[in-house]
């Protein structure tokens, strides 16, 4: 068990999110940043994909009550465990009673903690991911509250020993200010100043920006494009609408929609989007969907490390 | 128009739409649909989800399975015999979704139209309408063919909070609100069926290409 002491603004349970029910209206969802997912749940000896705390929007504390092994990834905060400093993406046994505190987070955005065993709450459309907007998947289907308390889950395997920590060379290039995207299911009519502007401009991330989209503000993208009969999009997806200001869909976007699309960000550098916050500056690099899928790839494999490191590390 | 071959575009690293025309129609609405549903039911190798919409279909697949040259071609190959094929008649299944008329927006839309509430109702309640696509919130289904007298523009303020169950119009589409949701239509009526449900398989109860007809209740 552990329990909310002190609930920061923004606190949710998500995992690898919904893969199968987007014909259903059902957006994808789950962790913001996927690497950060893993890499959280692999210092603890969970699966991958297993449901973690998402953190975001200011400091909080939580309580153990029980003997577990914690890991905290993406997002830096200064976090403390009975007031000894606790490092990022660092195996760390929590005794029972102990308290974990998390101040405000000063780089990046959403902060993942992993417990051993994940979190047990219902599996819906096979994911515990919450989905604010339908209030359902999670706890109840909102954000989770001080006094809440949650029930860990059976733990499947041993988690690293004390100290353990994932090699810095494996994480995503969060400082990188350049996304790589895709062309979008109508690059092509977008004209050639269009894409001058999209790939030369810089542009920043909004203050309108959620787990739904990110709104992006610098150079408009002028078209006459209006809107266009509704189609499939995706986490990742830049969409232009008659203003010329781009959005990015992200993991809780509606799955249909009208605007057209000029671009998709590489899924491999999603996670570094995700962790932008408000006023941060971002360009794009157009590369090919061969170039993109390979990188993915590649992604996958630096996890594999980390996954595997995490299980070869010597058990006390 | 409908292509005489369907086109494959990459939408992100997961995913690949197959494009079947380039304006709108029943007629093209009705092949996505039954393209999509032999498509979903073959269950081919690293496909994850089938998303039918008004002038293609969208396949998610897992990228570390396949790449997208080889879904787009397999896809499209796929589509190719599948679209005139006999398989490809399949309808959707048929509902019928009782109504209580008693939306808070019924006299405003009679007022609209020039029409009388109870006329309103028989003009809704008469029609068979189309799934044409999912999405906007799930289990919203876009219901097609209303009426031209009842068309109206949605309102000019969304409002913060509708209820799931509200059947509603806008333009030249009906729909019922699956969740609590903002919306901006006008809410004609309500109904008890539950139209989504996270917990149920499949979770939403209208799928594209299925129609549905409304019973009037009291």
């Amino acid at each position: 068990m552990i329990s909310i002491t002190k609930a920061p603004p923004y606190l949710t349970i998500q995992d690898a999110g919904r893969k199968t029910a987007r014909s259903a209206g059902v957006p994808p969802g789950g962790a913001m940043d996927s690497f950060a997912l893993c890499v959280a749940n692999a210092l603890v000896g969970n699966p991958p994909d297993s449901a973690v705390l998402e953190w975001a929007l200011g400091g909080g504390s939580i309580r153990f009550d029980r003997d577990c092994a914690f890991a905290l990834a993406g997002a830096t905060a200064h976090a403390a465990l009975s007031g000894s400093d606790v490092a990022p993406c660092t195996t760390t046994y929590a005794r029972a009673g102990e308290v974990l505190s998390v101040q405000q987070i000063v780089g990046g955005r959403f902060l993942y903690l992993a417990c051993s065993g994940g979190f047990d709450v219902p599996l819906l459309l096979g994911s515990r991911s919450t989905y604010l907007p339908g209030r359902f998947g999670g706890l109840d289907g909102r954000t989770i509250k001080t006094g809440d308390s949650l029930t860990a889950g059976a733990a499947t395997a041993d988690a690293p020993p004390a100290g353990f920590h994932c090699a810095p060379d494996l994480m995503p290039r969060y400082d990188s200010g350049i996304l790589h995207v895709t062309p979008g299911t109508q690059h092509a009519m977008f004209d050639e100043s269009s894409w001058r502007i999209f790939t030369e401009g810089s542009y920043r991330v909004s203050m309108a920006s959620d787990r739904t989209g990110y709104k992006l503000e610098g150079a408009a993208i002028a078209n006459s494009l209006g809107t266009l009969p509704s189609e499939a999009g995706c986490p990742g997806t830049i969409q232009v609408p008659a203003g010329g200001a781009p959005i990015c869909l992200m993991a809780d976007a509606p799955t249909v929609g009208g605007y057209p699309k000029i671009a998709v960000v590489s899924e491999a550098d999603l996670p570094i989007l995700a962790q932008r916050r408000p006023g941060d500056s971002i360009r794009f690099e157009l590369i090919s969907i061969d170039q993109s899928q390979r990188a993915l790839k590649r992604r996958a494999s630096d996890l594999n490390a980390v996954v595997h490191s995490a299980k070869r590390a010597p058990r006390g | 128009m409908i292509l005489s071959e369907p086109q494959a575009f990459p939408l992100g690293d997961s995913a690949v739409t197959i494009k079947f025309g380039t304006e709108r129609s029943p007629d093209l609405l009705r092949r996505i649909h039954a393209v999509a549903h032999v498509l979903a039911a073959a269950r081919l190798r690293a496909v994850e989800d089938v998303v039918p919409s008004y002038l293609a279909l969208t396949v998610f697949y897992d990228p570390l399975h396949a790449t997208y040259q080889e879904m787009a071609t397999r896809l499209v190959s796929f589509c190719r015999q599948v679209v005139d094929s006999e398989a490809a008649r399949a309808r959707g299944r048929e509902h019928v979704i009782p109504v209580r008329y008693d939306g808070i927006d019924l006299d405003s839309v009679a007022k609209a139209t020039g029409l009388h509430a109870k006329e309103v109702v028989a003009r809704h309640a008469l029609r068979t309408y189309n799934v044409d696509l999912l999405g906007f919130v799930p289990g919203w289904a876009y219901l097609s063919e209303l009426d031209p007298s009842l068309q109206i523009p949605r309102r000019p303020q969304p409002r913060p909070r509708v209820a799931a169950g509200s059947v509603a119009i806008a333009a030249a589409q009906t729909g019922i609100y699956p969740l609590d949701t903002p919306g901006g239509w006008h809410i004609i009526g309500t109904t008890s069926t539950v139209m989504f449900d996270p917990a149920r398989d499949p979770p939403s109860l209208l799928s594209a290409g299925d129609t549905v007809r409304f019973e009037p209740v009291a």
